[in-house]
């Protein structure tokens, strides 16, 4: 199916009325802190993050640095000890409630007894009170992912990178103003990563949606990003933030131009220090 | 090994749109039949040749005459027998699933109430029996009281189990659009709970049966253990085991019931889809 250029990106959070538009995110000094019965953990420490809306935030960190605690904070899964957050000006809670975030995860999470298209309404099925108006349907979305052909397959009969996809339609269907993705590549193949890296490029770039990718993946997250965060930890705290001005749009060449290659080893080198 | 490749490269070929009631097959029951039909061939001939008389054991080719010849007293015996096991498995149901449903969600209520019903299923029934026919006479409710606690203890472990068996992330995906307690419960809980409590069902409804059984022993006017106890009081084994393969049948049939119910639901699920790739 052909679809002709929509005026603005399909599947985009239509903008809040007011004159002074808050930040999409805006981390400022959070911390967490887990406690044990005779003993604190602490996870994340004084981090700030800002990304604008539309933009593109990888964070980059070694396993058990606290990166994933950090995007359930932002996504309001985890309470941060202190600090704040706020998603295009509210409170994580509150984004919850409106249905701003998109989630993405590691394990697609698919419901194993529903199709790949009920899998993605699911996210229209609950809370529905803040179901926004869809200027477009959930077939168009799913041709936008890939899936229209398998839109009445069962979980069980997808690829694991099909399975993802699905769960990123899940993550887009309710029109969030962001998207927040834990690693969602993790537990692909190698082959079908770098696959999923280029599609998630194209279906960010399509819909303008404001990404925090969380990875391990120092080509991932150049590819893809306007800024990658590098976290060094326990406790998480920012290493370094590496803005990538490589211009867009971008394509699988991108992997062998000396800026790439540059900005991996500038990456690779701070993750070793951290 | 075809049928492998078939179910999880899907990439290859479109998707044929599967309609969820027609995935699950029946079970094939001829195997079963055969390995019976075995058995009884064994105790026929053994009974036979070792000129057993019937009243010590009866020849299987005698009982099933006898219950093809007194099947139009047997069948309304089987009837209500089979009206208090499903009475008592409904009472049971309602009650361990609300259990489960509150022990399941507080902690607290588990640490109360678990041990309790831990105590009552270890109870004998047998001997409680007598107990409830004495408080409640001879009518059909001291049944459906023996049946729901001898049943219900399944229901309760696993659906328990089950409510909790929820994939983490899928929670925390409806957690993250402010999905309430309710809608979790309905969307997720519950069909993850299905798998734990068919097999539950396939334990309890045999398990009702037998406690309608027990109680009606104990005092009653109707009923296959009522219709059984009377053969053994006659001696009348032929009788008895026609009685007993009756039971025998209710039992079988309230199990299939169950299993082709899983399979028609939890085609999704792991223990359906192996038999499928294996097969």
């Amino acid at each position: 199916m052909l679809i002709q250029p929509p005026s603005t990106p399909p599947f985009a959070a239509t903008d809040l009325p007011g004159s002074a538009t808050p930040r999409a995110i805006d981390v400022r000094h959070v911390s967490k802190s887990f406690h044990d019965a005779n003993s604190v953990f602490e996870a994340v420490h004084d981090v700030n993050l800002q990304v604008d809306r539309g933009r593109f935030m990888s964070v980059i960190g070694l396993s058990g640095c606290g990166k994933s605690t950090l995007l359930r904070i932002v996504g309001g899964l985890i309470e941060p000890t202190e600090g704040s957050i706020t998603i295009d000006g509210l409170p994580p809670k509150a984004a919850q409630k409106q249905k701003s975030i998109g989630f993405v995860f590691q394990d697609a999470a698919l419901l194993p007894w529903l199709t790949v298209v009920e899998n993605v309404e699911v996210s229209l099925q609950v809370n529905q009170r803040a179901n926004r108006p869809r200027p477009r349907g959930t077939d168009e979305l799913l041709d936008l992912v890939g899936l229209l052909r398998f839109r009445n397959a069962f979980p069980h009969q997808l690829s694991g990178g099909m399975q993802q996809r699905v769960a990123l339609a899940r993550a887009l269907v309710h029109y969030p103003s962001i998207l927040l993705m834990d690693e969602p590549f993790g537990a692909l193949d190698e082959l079908t990563r770098a696959f999923m890296r280029y599609e998630l490029l194209r279906i960010a770039t399509r819909t303008g949606k404001t990404v925090l990718l969380v990875t391990h993946s120092i080509a991932e997250a150049v590819v893809l990003s306007d800024e990658v965060v590098v976290l060094a930890g326990p406790p998480g705290h920012v290493r370094e933030v590496v803005s990538i001005d490589l211009p867009r749009p971008r394509d699988e060449s991108i992997e062998r131009s000396p800026e790439f290659l540059a900005y991996a080893s500038l990456l690779r080198g701070v993750l070793k220090l951290s | 090994m075809n049928r492998l490749k078939s179910t999880t490269i899907a990439e290859s070929r479109p998707e044929p749109h599967p309609r969820r009631l027609d995935r699950g097959r029946p079970p094939d029951v001829w195997p079963a039949l055969l390995a019976f039909i075995i058995v009884a061939l064994f105790w026929e001939v053994a009974v036979r040749l070792s000129h057993t008389p019937a009243y010590l054991i009866p020849l299987p080719s005698a009982i099933l005459a006898r219950a093809v010849t007194d099947l139009p007293t047997l069948l309304p015996d089987a009837l209500v027998t089979l009206g208090e096991a499903l009475g008592g498995l409904f009472i049971a149901s309602v009650v361990a699933l609300s259990a489960a449903l509150v022990m399941s969600r507080y902690t607290w209520a588990e640490r109360a109430l678990f041990p309790l019903a831990v105590a009552v299923k270890v109870t004998p029934m047998v001997a409680v029996a007598p107990l409830l026919v004495i408080w409640l006479g001879f009518g059909p409710s001291p049944k459906l009281i023996v049946a729901a606690l001898l049943s219900y203890f399944p229901i309760l472990s696993n659906a328990m189990t089950g409510f909790r068996s929820v994939n983490p992330r899928a929670l925390e995906f409806l957690r993250s659009l402010d999905a309430s307690s309710f809608e979790i419960l309905r969307m997720i809980r519950v069909p993850h709970a299905l798998p734990y409590l068919f097999s539950a069902y396939k334990v309890s409804t045999t398990l009702s049966v037998i406690g309608a059984v027990v109680a009606e022993w104990v005092g009653a006017d109707r009923g296959l253990g009522h219709a059984i106890i009377l053969a053994n009081a006659n001696f009348d084994m032929t009788s008895l085991a026609a009685g007993v393969l009756v039971l025998a049948l209710l039992g079988i049939g309230l199990y299939l019931l169950v299993a082709v119910f899983e399979r028609q639901f939890l085609f999704w699920h792991e223990s359906v889809l192996s038999t499928e790739v294996y097969q």
